[in-house]
This record gives structure tokens, sequence and C-alpha cells, in this order.
């Protein structure tokens, strides 16, 4: 694979020592890299997201960087939080002095008992060039491992900045993300990839949630628009246990969402929503795989899109129920729309159902504001543009709403608000 | 205050009201009963601006102004209200914060002060009593996944808080109990004052029990054909609509 290239740290930070087992799994993920190329539309998996720009842009491996994480700071994760620079730990803006006892939050390049997990779920053989890519070469990531039966009450915060070089070429960050709970083990965790100027933030997350246990994720991408987002999500769900996660794609050019969750044990619970709120040129492509093994797993899946402008939203939505996997119930929704005449959205949720009792129902919807809606509105006061601003706001805000994290929340809330009140929706009525 | 001239409005191609006179005064209360499908909620949603329909003839002056003319919220800010049948559910959009958007819309329209939450949550502390409504209403989604009779009771709070000069009530009663009928009645009658006026549209006279009108009239076939005073509601209760409209069929 020619492409990306300089998508890479500086050797010598590759070079330097790591915990033992790393190098055989950076060597399989490099020979499978040797078999994969760059995707072009000619791919399936591929086919809406030209990527183009990336296969032409040069990049450059990172030095470090500092940056200033104040307007990330949540309250509520005041000694929760894990930040990372361009892919390296930056211990100075971390603080993690309010864990549990057992609970061990810090970098995988620290944590060599998590040497293991890693790679165990984002597998060289069956992951993407992009996942191949960062299990190659990543430098560091977050390590979250909460032990038995314990309960996080505050909210774990792993933040992830990129930062553009000074030489104004693009800078390449590869973010990893490595989350166990052990049973009945309890979490919420808010993932946050934000940042400055022209980068790629190449992101792979790998949660294991065992018999029992309950974690809730938030994914909040607000990158700046000249940067590139690729994440992959791998996610196994045992006996029981549930784990709810919620993607909210605010920023970057061109990004794409690619999880993938089995639910692997009987009675699995799983909440996959996404939100993704669109403007400009944006490209926001989201490839879902949701996998029933084991009998009465309970899947919900609601993905939102706002798509204002010429942005362009993708969703692929896939439902795999194997034949063991009876009771199965799982629900999955598309709802889109679209602020403006040359906004785009390609939606396609697809179900494969191999076992027969199953409660299995998708769907999916494409359109604008309702009129009705709009009408009882203005007939409370409400002008038409600040009808339909309040009206696409409800629409983001109802997934942003169920966050529990009040400070995110807010902000997000915030975020929403001057999108959709800046939206051209009023203008083009 | 309201005068209606011969107003003829269709959707979709079909004529549904087919020449409509009626004339309310400040202070009076007025009812339109009829049978389903006579045009009694077009008669409503014309006149708030429903964008669906398309009037094609007459006219309907309200305080001197052309409502015609006016785009809905221009109507409401004027001091038009419609209650809906149905009122609609909107999520992510909750119930307090779009009250006070609303509030705030007619008082900056009013040259009033506008409330910041905390005035508005004293102002709508003392509304909700009025409807006997529970206060976790108000931090839910507007009216999604409220019952119909929570639906009804909203609109009747937003009647409250808006204090229009004429309220139209599309079948208030539908979807509530005895009870709720009856609270809500007497929330409607606390508004009543010499210089505001009300509509109200039903199948059923029982809502006209607490509510009382001064005049009713009878509704078919996208025409007014008969008028009355309150015995008109006891008549038709007995009776039904179809000696009625016997009598206009051979007229």
């Amino acid at each position: 694979m020619t492409a990306l290239t300089g998508c890479s740290p500086m050797p010598e930070l590759l070079d330097a020592p790591r915990p033992a087992g790393w190098e055989s799994l950076r060597q399989a993920a490099e020979r499978a890299l040797e078999a994969q190329r760059f995707p072009t539309l000619k791919d399936e998996a591929w086919k809406y997201t030209d990527l183009k720009t990336l296969r032409e842009t040069t990049f450059t491996p990172v030095p470090s960087a500092s940056v200033d994480i104040r307007e990330h700071i949540l309250p509520e994760a005041k000694g929760t939080r894990l930040v990372f620079v361009n892919g390296r730990f930056d211990a100075h803006s971390s603080n993690v002095s309010a864990l549990p006892a057992g609970v061990r939050l810090l970098n995988l390049a620290s944590a060599s008992e998590a040497a293991k997990e890693l790679g165990a779920l984002a597998t060289p053989e069956a992951s993407d060039v992009f996942a191949n890519l960062n299990t190659a070469r990543f430098l560091d990531g977050a390590y979250l491992f909460v032990p038995k039966g314990v309960r996080v009450e505050s909210p774990v915060h792993v933040l992830f900045l990129g930062s553009a070089q000074q030489d104004k070429t693009t800078a390449c960050a590869l973010s990893r993300l490595l989350v166990v709970l052990e049973k009945g083990a309890e979490a919420h965790l808010v993932e946050e990839h934000a940042g400055h100027g022209a980068f790629l933030n190449n992101a792979v997350a790998e949660i294991h949630v065992h018999e029992g246990a309950s974690l809730g994720h938030e994914r909040i991408q607000r990158q700046p628009v000249e940067s590139f987002h690729i994440g992959s999500l791998h996610a196994r769900i045992e006996r029981n246990a549930r784990y709810a996660s919620r993607t909210v794609t605010l920023g970057a050019g061109i990004s794409r969402q690619s999880p993938s969750v089995v639910l692997a044990d009987e009675g699995a619970e799983l909440n996959l929503d996404g939100l993704a709120l669109l403007n400009g040129s944006q490209i926001a492509d989201t490839h879902s795989f949701i996998d029933h093994t084991k009998p009465n797993g309970v899947s919900r899946q609601l993905h939102k899109t706002i798509a204002d402008d010429r942005s362009r939203a993708i969703f692929n939505g896939k439902i795999f129920v194997r034949p063991g996997a009876q009771a199965t119930d799982a629900q999955q929704q598309s709802r889109n729309l679209l602020l403006s005449e040359q906004a785009q959205v390609d939606t396609k949720p697809e179900l494969e159902i191999f076992a027969d009792d199953v409660k299995c129902a998708h769907g999916a919807t494409v359109g604008q504001l309702d009129p009705e809606e709009l009408f009882y509105l203005q007939s409370r006061g409400l002008n038409l543009t600040d009808a339909q601003n309040l009206l696409t706001y409800g629409f983001a805000a109802d997934l942003i709403d169920r966050i529990p994290v009040p400070s995110l929340k807010r902000q997000l809330q915030q975020a929403v608000l001057d999108r959709t009140h800046s939206a051209g929706a009023g203008a083009k009525a | 205050m309201l005068s209606i001239r011969n107003l003829t409005a269709a959707i979709n191609g079909n004529d549904v009201l087919k020449g409509i006179d009626l004339e309310i005064k400040a202070g009076e209360v007025h009812a339109i009963m009829g049978p389903n499908g006579s045009g009694k909620s077009t008669l409503g949603k014309v006149i708030a601006g429903h964008p669906a329909y398309q009037v094609t003839g007459g006219e309907v002056i309200f305080e001197g102004k052309n409502l015609l003319e006016l785009a809905p919220d221009e109507r409401a800010r004027a001091g038009v209200f419609l209650g809906f049948q149905l009122p609609i559910e909107v999520p992510g959009v909750s119930n307090a914060s779009f009250l006070r958007l609303a509030y705030n819309k007619k008082a900056e329209a009013e040259g009033r002060d506008e409330l910041d939450p905390l005035e508005f949550d004293d102002f709508i502390q003392e509304k909700i009593k009025g409807v006997k409504m529970n206060a976790s209403f108000l931090d839910r989604s507007l009216n999604e996944g409220f019952s119909g009779g929570e639906k009804k009771r909203n609109e009747i709070l937003q009647l409250s808080v808006l204090e229009p000069k004429l309220a139209i009530l599309d079948e208030l009663d539908s979807g509530l109990d005895i009870d709720a009928l009856r609270i809500l009645g007497e929330a409607v009658n606390r508004q009543l004052r010499p210089d505001r006026a009300l509509l109200m549209i039903t199948h059923f006279p029982r809502l006209l029990e607490t509510v009382q009108p001064d005049k009713i009239h009878v509704l078919a076939g996208g025409r007014l054909i008969r008028e009355g005073g309150k015995e008109l509601a006891l008549e038709l209760e007995e009776r039904g609509y179809d000696w009625l409209l016997q009598d206009t069929g051979r007229a």
C-alpha cells in the first residue's frame, strides 16, 4: 500500500521500547497491510465516499505538540481524564486522581498487562486498511480497565486531540482506545476527538464488556472541518451485558465511522445510536455491523443525520442474525433531514436473518421538515425561520438530551443550537 | 372582532368551505357544531392560516386586519389562537422552553418585556395549576408521548400563557374524560373577558354545559345551515343532525 506513507510517527518514536506482545501484533498488521490497498469508489464499502483528497495528501510524521485543553474539560471527569495529542500521551493534561480502587485508567504504553487484549477484537485479519495502519504504527493510546463488580461513578473522559504541523503539511494521528469491563462492572466513557488545523485522525477502539457489565460510551467527533476522521470500533458484549454507544459527528471534512459490535452471548443488549450534523461540503459516512450470535439478544440502533448546504451523509447499517440467535430483538431506524436542495443522503439498512424466531424491524426516512409541525409552531407565534430552526434543533437534541453527563450535554446542545440557527434552513424558505 | 364574509376554501382541489358568514363580537362565546366531515376543523385551520388550504373567495377580518394576508405566525401574534384537535409532537424541544419562546415572541410583538428562564418559571408554575398539570410535563419534549388528554391539557396551558384575543378550540373534548373536560372547561372560562372572544368547534354538546356559548352555529356540507342559542345544543343532543340536514336538503 503506497498511500498514507507518511502516516506514521517519527521513526525514532516507533523504535522506542514497547510492552512485550506489541511487536508480534504490529508485524501481523504490517503483513495484512501488504495485501491491502487504499480504498476507491469501486470498493462496495466506500462507493459513496471519495477518498481522493486523502489519498493525495502528503502526510508527515508528527512531533510532539502542546495544546490547550481548557475548552474541553468536563468538570464531572476532573480526576478521570486522559489526554492524547497526535496519538501521544499528554501526561501534563491528564488527571487520574479520582479512580476507585482497582480501576486502571492509563496510557497503553505504560500498561503492560493490556498487551494481550490489544488486537484481540480488531484483529489484523478482520480489520480494514485504516485499522491495520493504526495497529501497525500506533505509538500509544488509552486503556480503561474496570475490575469485577466495580462501578465507576464519574464519567471517564478520553480526549484525542489532533494538531496541525507548523510547516502546513498534514499531520497524521493514530488514536487507540482499549476498554475492558470485567463481570458486573459499570462505567460511562466519553471518547472525544477534536483539535486544530489539518490532520488525519485514524482511530481504533476495542471494547470488551464482560458478563453482566454495563458500559455507556459517548463518542464525540468535533474535529475542525479541514481535518479527516477515520474511526473503527470493535466491541464484544458478553452474557447479559449491556453496551450503549452514541456517536455524535459534528466535525471533519470527511469522516467515516465503522462500528462493529458482536452480541457474543445470551441476553446481550446493545444501543448503537448516531447523529451527524453536517454543513458546507462535509461528508460523513457510517458503516455499522451488528452481529447477533446467541439467543435473546436485543439491539436498538437509531441513526440520525441533518445535512445542509452541499453536505453528504451515508449510512449503511447491517444487522446479522446467526442461526443460533433465536428470540433476537433487533430494531434499526435511519432518519435523515435534508435542509438544502444540494444536500444528499444515501441510506441502506440491511438485515440478514438466519434464525426463524426473531423480532426484527428496520426503516429509513429521508425528508424535509414536516409542514404540520411547522404550522403548529407558527400558530403559536414563531415565524417560519424560528420554527424551522427549532424543529431542526429538536431533531438533533432528541439524541443529545439522553447524554447523562450534564456539561457535555450542554456543550453539545449549544453546538447544535449554533449550527441549526445559522443553518440555511430559514434563508431557503 | 371577527367578521367572516362569504368565505370559500379548498384542499387539493376539493371545495370544503362553500360560503361562510360569521360575525363574532368581543366578549362572545360561539360554538360551531356539525357532523363529521362538515368542514368544522377546516374553518379553524383556515382562520389560523394552515398552508394546505387554499382560500378561494371571501374575507376574514380580525380587528380591522385582513387575516388572509397574514402568515400563520403573524395571525398568532395579532391575537388568534387555534387549539388543535390533534396537537403535534415535537421531540427534542422541551415544553417549558417552547412555551417561553412563544410567550416571548408575543411579548416582543406587543412591546412588553420578555421573561428570562427564572421569571418564566414563576409565571408558568402559576399557569399549570390552572389546568392541574403535573410540573414534570414542563421538562418533557413538547407533547411527545403525552396521552390524548395530556395533549389537550397542554393546549389549554398554551392558551392561558398566550392569552389570545380570539381562541378557536377544535374538538377540545375529544380524548378527555369527564373530570378533565370539566377542569379544562373551567380553565377556558377563566380566560373569558369582555375584550376577548371564543369559538368552540365540537361534535358533542357536553363541553357546552361547562363553557356556555352565546350562539351555536351548525355547519354541514361546508355551509352554516342553522344558528341558535344554547338551547340548540340540547335539541341536537336529542335529535342528532339528520333532521337539520333533511330540512336544508329540501330547502
